[in-house]
């Protein structure tokens, strides 16, 4: 019996579980322009469950249910390379982990101007961090604008 | 792709067998209402000062939104503690140590805000002697409690005390509130800050001397009394040494107007209408929904919200569910390709050529309630701010929003409205809450 997608998916999650322990103790937690195996490890560290997995049209997305009850989904380019990653909940995921090594960038950006507590924008070369919502439904996204694959709207990284 | 499928397949092929199985698979008119707005420079009433940007302690109760008898606390739009507010609304409260009419701090500058849940005072505008007045809550077994608590734009990190806080005439007694920025906490745990954003436990990086949580929910993150979730609560061995922990919900911030004696049912916002670009505005803040006979309900549009506290409004033929009405946005924010966007340091907000008026906008309950055909303004940031620098209030400041998928109607939807906000499960004759009234 052929292996059906979400078979398949669980398959290679499995591998790279094992993989990622096996192999590469010291492997980057960072998801964000890495590649799609740290995937995993998001779920190893976060003690999370996924959800979905999804192939569309240039790029694939997995969707992870945090503790929290927050969704992160993380947007995977044809290279392997995850380009962006969003979440929705009442608290943000881990984002030292999801966003890695800008993280720091991330953090340290300076402020807008005449910011309230409910939008954040931030640019800083080719990462963008946008931020949405209230208390309990906290919405954002991070993506590598250098990363995105062609055809890929960034309207669609939601 | 294909080549990482197969390479993906043979590893599973040889890991599975080793391992588990694996094949299982703008507004419309508003009723009269009270208040001032001004445009001169006097400001309103009798004081606008603030206290000082460094945030030093007040036991004035007259300025920023001064206290009042009663079920009705005085609000104001002004430029904040940080002083460079814009579209931020501030009252007074005063905290007591819990059993006491005596030792008591009133302070200033507490912002308004329909879009949280708790009061949360930064801990440096308390004086030394009020911080040790008031208990840090303790579990069982010795450990006390601290809370992460994050905003869009970042966290604010302290300890939770309890005290009576009076806001007007009402009194709420042992209340948990959140001590921000406490010096006795003063190492924020990794896994707090790894939530992002800027750490806001100054008053400069809050931008007011606290928050007055009146969103339609009774308690701020309810999920936390069952599972310790990181970035949420903490249980703390020492001041210094903290991690996250489920707290019973009785020891969790409440919306502090839920523990008032009577008026504990809601809030009732009243300003005035603000046609154009003002330096303050002041109004009301009213405690309860027909519990008295200023805060009746009339033939208001009665807008049942979702446990996120949003709704739906449908723009330009798109219905956005992640949609929200909150005192404690500063602009409206939404999605609008066609409005072009701001240059420098503002592009986070929309600058048309001319001031826009847009519509209709439309606003669906969870009840299935409507309210039709409102319409809107926008106009250019950077003209209105660079004309009126002094200026705290534009009611048509708006921005983009990077959620696709909501409409945050900001304080300009409250200029010239009386918006009740009811709490989830509270009775009005108007109906049973979460729901938002106007």
């Amino acid at each position: 019996m052929p292996l059906s997608r979400s078979d398949e998916f669980k398959c290679a999650a499995l591998a790279a579980v094992v993989l990622a322990a096996a192999l590469t103790p010291r492997m980057a937690s960072a998801t964000l322009g890495e590649p799609e195996i740290t995937v995993q490890n998001d779920v190893v560290r976060a003690h999370a469950s996924i959800k979905s997995s999804q192939d569309r049209t240039g790029y694939r997305v997995h969707e992870i249910t945090l503790p929290s009850g927050t969704s992160l989904r993380e947007f995977v380019a044809p290279s392997g390379m995850v380009f962006a990653v969003t979440w929705q909940g009442p608290i943000r995921p881990d984002l030292r982990q999801a966003l890695g090594r800008y993280f720091e960038p991330f953090v340290s950006a300076p402020r807008a101007k005449f910011a309230d507590r409910r939008h954040l924008q931030v640019q800083q070369g080719d990462l963008v961090v946008q931020m949405s919502g209230h208390m309990r439904a906290l919405f954002g996204r991070a993506y590598l604008l250098s990363a995105i694959p062609s055809g890929v709207n960034v309207g669609d990284l939601q | 792709m294909a080549s990482m499928r197969a390479l993906k397949s043979g590893l599973c092929t040889v890991l599975c067998m080793a391992a588990i199985a694996c094949g299982g698979g703008g507004s419309s008119a508003g009723t009269g209402v009270g208040g001032s707005s001004s445009s001169s420079s006097g400001g309103v009433g009798s004081s606008t000062s603030s206290s000082s940007s460094s945030g030093g302690s007040s036991s004035s109760s007259s300025s920023g939104g001064g206290v009042t008898t009663g079920n009705v606390a005085n609000v104001i739009v002004d430029q904040g503690p940080s002083n460079n507010s814009v579209n931020t609304l501030f009252t007074s409260v005063t905290v007591c140590a819990p059993g006491s009419t005596a030792n008591c701090q009133t302070i200033d500058h507490i912002q308004v805000d329909t879009g949280s849940f708790g009061l949360r005072l930064l801990a440096p505008v308390l004086t030394t002697a009020m911080r040790a007045a008031l208990p840090v809550e303790t579990l069982t077994g010795g450990k006390t409690v601290a809370e992460c608590t994050q905003f869009v734009d970042g966290f604010a990190w302290g300890p939770i005390v309890t005290a009576d806080v009076q806001i007007a005439g009402e009194t709420a007694k042992s209340v948990p509130i959140q001590s921000i920025g406490d010096p006795r906490y003063s190492s924020v745990p990794s896994d707090c800050s790894s939530g992002g954003g800027t750490a806001e436990n100054t008053v400069a990086t809050f931008g007011a001397n606290g928050i007055l949580g009146v969103g339609p929910f009774e308690i701020d993150q309810p999920a936390c009394a069952t599972s310790a979730i990181a970035a949420c609560y903490y249980a703390c061995a020492t001041a210094t040494s903290c991690t996250s922990s489920a707290v019973p919900t009785a020891m969790l911030v409440p919306n502090p107007v839920t523990r008032f004696a009577t008026d504990n049912n809601g809030i009732i916002i009243v300003l005035p209408s603000v046609p154009a670009p003002a330096l303050t505005v002041s109004g009301s803040l009213i405690f309860g929904i027909d519990t008295q006979t200023n805060n009746q309900s009339g033939t208001q549009t009665v807008l049942t919200v979702d446990q996120s506290a949003q709704l739906a409004m449908t723009y330009n033929g798109q219905t956005l569910a992640n949609s929200f009405i909150d005192s404690g946005s500063n602009g409206i924010f939404f999605t609008d390709d066609s409005i072009a966007k701001c240059t420098n340091t503002l592009t986070d907000f929309y600058c048309p050529a001319m001031t826009l008026t847009l519509g209709p906008l439309s606003i669906e309950g969870m009840n299935g309630t409507m309210a039709n055909n409102l319409t809107f303004d926008v106009g250019n940031a950077q003209t209105m701010l660079n004309a009126h620098p002094t200026f705290n209030v534009f009611p048509q400041l708006a921005g983009s929003n990077s959620n696709v998928a909501s409409f945050d109607y900001g304080l300009a939807f409250f200029y010239g409205k009386r918006v009740a906000v009811a709490v989830e499960d509270k009775v009005t004759t108007a109906g049973t809450g979460p729901y938002i009234a106007f």
